[in-house]
């Protein structure tokens, strides 16, 4: 299976909001809000953070 | 919204031992919850961690066990071993031996050790449900 890498993150982070929103929220409200914020903030930041790699020279 | 109803504690759960019950929920992700009536709250939790461990094995991720000299890996086998059944029936039929030269192989090992560590997560949150310091 190929998929490109901000596909394959985006369920990564799917995964993860949706078992945090489940683990840690308890009414169906508090866990939609949790799990958007998880799910922005994981695939946000990691774009943010390769755009802040981006000037630093690869090897 | 909370769960429909007060979740009911099946009987084999009240007269699971704790290290029991935790060591079931280990081996069968949800199954905790399942036993201590949080029936909906454990077919989400196997579902996520069935899906991140079947993605992880598509993109030619790897098992890791042990090796010796490498501190990192103990890390990465105590998070696959997380998986519990999962990762011991994977091993049976020798999936996940991970190939280093497939693309998706960072990806792989990314999803089987979350998957891992998610139900880790899920053993103690077994627990403290199970001595009451979470009553939902």
């Amino acid at each position: 299976m190929t998929l490109d890498h901000l596909t394959l993150m985006g369920l990564d982070a799917l995964l993860i909001a949706v078992f945090f929103s489940f683990l840690w929220k308890r009414t169906r409200r508090e866990r939609w809000h949790h799990f958007w914020k998880v799910f922005a903030a994981l695939l946000l930041g990691a774009v943010a953070l390769g755009w802040l790699m981006y000037p630093f020279p690869r090897g | 919204m909370p769960e429909a109803g007060r979740p009911r504690e099946t009987r084999l759960a009240q007269r699971l031992p704790l290290p029991v019950l935790m060591l079931l929920a280990w081996l069968v992700p949800g199954l905790g919850h399942l036993l201590l009536g949080r029936r909906l709250r454990a077919a989400v939790f196997c579902a996520v961690i069935l899906v991140g461990f079947v993605v992880g094995l598509v993109l030619d991720g790897e098992l890791m066990l042990p090796h010796a000299g490498d501190p990192l890996s103990y890390l990465a086998a105590i998070a696959n071993i997380g998986n519990g059944v999962l990762f011991f029936v994977a091993r049976h039929f020798d999936l996940g031996q991970g190939a280093v030269t497939a693309p998706g192989y960072e990806f792989g090992n990314t999803f089987l050790l979350t998957a891992g560590m998610m139900n880790l997560l899920l053993v103690l949150d077994t627990h403290d449900i199970a001595v009451g310091k979470k009553d939902w």
